[in-house]
């Protein structure tokens, strides 16, 4: 009986307990989605979001260590606000947003109902900065993709293109902007939209092949769409250059996986492959991925890996100067000018990240070479370039 | 423009035929046994990871991981069953309850093992592309279309020739009729389980040789079976079959004509239409009056 009484007073305990952060340390909140449709991405930003911490708890000037609470969203917008208020119960000096604007909106508006710092990088509506929230903050956008791929086009000069992008809000966002921004330029667009649910793109890449006889294939959509779009025109071989995507493209593991469709594609991207690292923080944290994961650091993780060292940065100031508790951290955000592995981060008063521009990366071969712009560049794009 | 829906036909009946080999499973275990197996996609699912394990560990063609889903499948499926079968009351309702927990479990098991990312076959010889006049296809998409075809003949002439078959049909029309004529329902219902989990390893197998797979897709699948099997009417085989072909072509066509936005849209629209005119599916009505 006694046994009984002190294991349910022990459990009590730590029930009452587990939640809350250590005297010394300060409790982050993420939201992130460990499971359901975007466990992909989730699981990649959550790898980058714990090096992001270990990295800053080793610093030697850190006085106050942080402690990260990571809550499965299941890739539903309603377990987000679940979680976002569980974690600011729980203590949570600010919240790491996970993925999907859909996601990302209403999780978000929790967290500013809650007075509550709200970071992502999984989200580009522009929506999401249009309502004026004081404590949301986000470091990449639709602006900054569609810059990344429109110089890419601008450069190439094409007298046509076909646009193909998923229904869902991120790439046919970023679809529509494009196809305003290339016809502008004079260039022919032609845009197919798509449901998610497709499996076979061969009607699609027929009507680009017989109807709109492009010069590139743009593709605005996710990993799995690449690979059925990528295989669609390899069997009916549309009179294309080059096939241009959006992002988690240009990924070693996209290489890896499917090699026989990868080759000569161009994504967006942060890092060539092999990883160089130009600067100390980047080699520090290619170097403690690696040792983490055993893997090479990846797209998804680089993005989540900044949005939290520029949030824990933030936190320390604010920690230092004493307004932690007094609200200050919004405003620590606000004080950011830093370079990061994705180029400088400043918030405007919106909490967006107007810099944010992407590079463009194509495979070569097994590697990824930074081809555009041509600041940024690495090598020189293989134009006309396919797969077959 | 005649090239052009040429190869949406083309390529709508190879997708139908995909829809009619993950449907066969569904609609055995919905027509024979009232279930709802809304776990049935997740466990094409499971077949089509097996199919990628063995080929990314041996280097082997997908279809070679057959014998290995099927065992999995079956083991699944027959646990499924079992649990099915302790249901006393309302069995209907709850074991559309008790799948759907299950596919969860089933689909964060996969996401467990075999991590989100997305996969398919390396094989060049099911990647490659055949023409047909005008018309192209995956030699996958070919085999996947052919298997489709031999599995309906083969699920059909079960239902209607072998013993067990009969007793599945006897079983489903009159479980206490049936008992009496000393058929057992149990093990009648799970030898039913157990071949709708054999097609539902089959239609992973060629899932994974033909397309894209990732563990959120189990759902999506079901989903679709689903559709496909109300669209065809209970108890009818060969109306599941032209049923999803009819909505491939269907969604095809709105494609190369419209738009992909609308293909989904258009496809419960059809169903609806055929529900609002033929409340017992396309076939179903028949076979009733026949």
């Amino acid at each position: 009986m006694l046994r009984r009484v002190a294991a349910a007073a022990s459990i009590a305990l730590a029930a009452l307990c587990g939640g809350q952060a250590h005297a010394d340390e300060i409790l982050v909140g993420a939201h992130m989605p460990l499971t359901g449709s975007l466990a992909r991405s989730g699981q990649a930003f959550d790898e980058g979001m714990r090096v992001a911490i270990q990295m800053f708890n080793a610093r030697p000037e850190t006085k106050h260590k942080i402690r990260l609470q990571v809550i499965d969203d299941e890739s539903t917008p309603a377990k987000a606000v679940s979680a976002v208020e569980k974690l600011v119960s729980d203590g949570a000096v600010a919240v790491i947003g996970g993925y999907g604007s859909n996601i990302i909106g209403p999780a978000s508006d929790a967290s500013n109902r809650l007075n509550t710092t709200y970071v992502t990088a999984g989200a580009v509506s522009d929506e999401l900065t249009a309502r004026g929230l004081k404590t949301f903050f986000r470091i990449n956008n639709n602006a900054g993709y569609q810059r990344g791929m429109g110089t890419l086009l601008e450069t190439l000069k094409p007298a046509s293109v076909s646009i193909l992008a998923s229904t869902k809000e991120a790439p046919a966002l970023l679809a529509k902007g494009l196809q305003k921004d290339l016809a502008g330029k004079g260039i022919k667009v032609t845009l197919h939209e798509f449901d998610p649910a497709i499996t076979d793109f061969k009607p699609i890449i027929n009507k680009v092949k017989l109807q709109d006889k492009s010069e590139i294939l743009v593709m605005s959509a996710y990993e799995n769409d690449y690979v059925g779009i990528i295989r669609a025109a390899k069997v009916l071989k549309p009179p294309v250059k080059l096939i241009v995507g959006a992002w988690s493209l240009a990924t070693p593991k996209m290489y890896t996986e499917f090699p026989d469709l990868m080759n000569n594609i161009v994504g967006t991207s942060f890092l060539p492959f092999p990883v160089e690292m130009k600067d100390e923080e980047g080699k520090r944290f290619a170097e403690a991925y690696k040792k983490t994961y055993n893997k090479e650091v990846e797209y998804l993780s680089t993005l989540s890996f900044v949005e939290t060292t520029i949030l824990a940065e933030a936190i320390a100031r604010a920690a230092e100067a004493g307004t932690l508790k007094s609200r200050g951290l919004p405003d620590a955000m606000r004080k950011t000018e830093r370079e990061t592995l994705l180029g400088p981060v400043q918030f405007d008063a919106t909490g967006d990240n107007p810099r944010f521009t992407v590079a463009m990366g194509q495979h070569q071969g097994g590697r990824i070479v930074l081809v555009s712009p041509e600041s940024a560049a690495t090598g020189k794009i293989v134009y006309p370039g396919l797969p077959w | 423009m005649i090239d052009l829906v040429l190869q949406a036909l083309f390529s709508g009946i190879l997708v139908g035929s995909v829809y009619a080999l993950v449907a066969l499973g569904l609609a055995l275990s919905f027509g024979a046994m009232r279930i709802i197996n809304l776990a049935h996609g997740e466990l094409v699912l499971l077949a089509a990871y097996c199919a990628y394990l063995v080929e990314s560990r041996t280097g082997l063609d997908p279809y070679a991981a057959i014998p290995l889903a099927l065992a999995v499948v079956a083991v699944v499926a027959a646990a499924l069953f079992l649990m099915i079968d302790r249901i006393r009351e309302h069995r209907e309702l709850n074991s559309l309850i008790l799948t759907f927990g299950i596919g969860i479990i089933l689909t964060n098991a996969i996401l467990l093992i075999f991590a989100s990312d997305v996969r398919t076959t390396s094989s060049p010889r099911l990647q490659d592309a055949t023409s047909i006049g005008p018309v192209y296809a995956m030699n996958g998409e070919l085999v996947a279309f052919a298997l489709s075809l031999v599995l309906m003949v083969a699920l059909w002439w079960w239902l209607k020739k072998s013993w067990y078959g009969r007793a599945v049909r006897a079983v489903s029309s009159n479980r206490a009729a049936a008992t009496l004529m000393g058929i057992s329902p149990v093990r009648t219902e799970l030898a039913a389980f157990l071949v709708a989990g054999a097609l539902a390893s089959f239609a992973g197998v060629a899932l994974y040789a033909m397309s894209v797979v990732q563990p959120a897709l189990g759902h999506a699948l079901t989903v679709k079976a689903f559709i496909v099997t109300v669209l065809a009417g209970v108890g009818s085989i060969p109306g599941v079959f032209l049923a999803a072909i009819l909505l491939g072509v269907t969604e095809a066509l709105t494609v190369t004509l419209a738009s992909s936005a609308l293909q989904e849209l258009v496809g419960m629209v059809l169903f609806l239409l055929v529900l609002f005119l033929l409340p017992n599916g396309l076939f179903g009505a028949r076979a009733r009056r026949g």
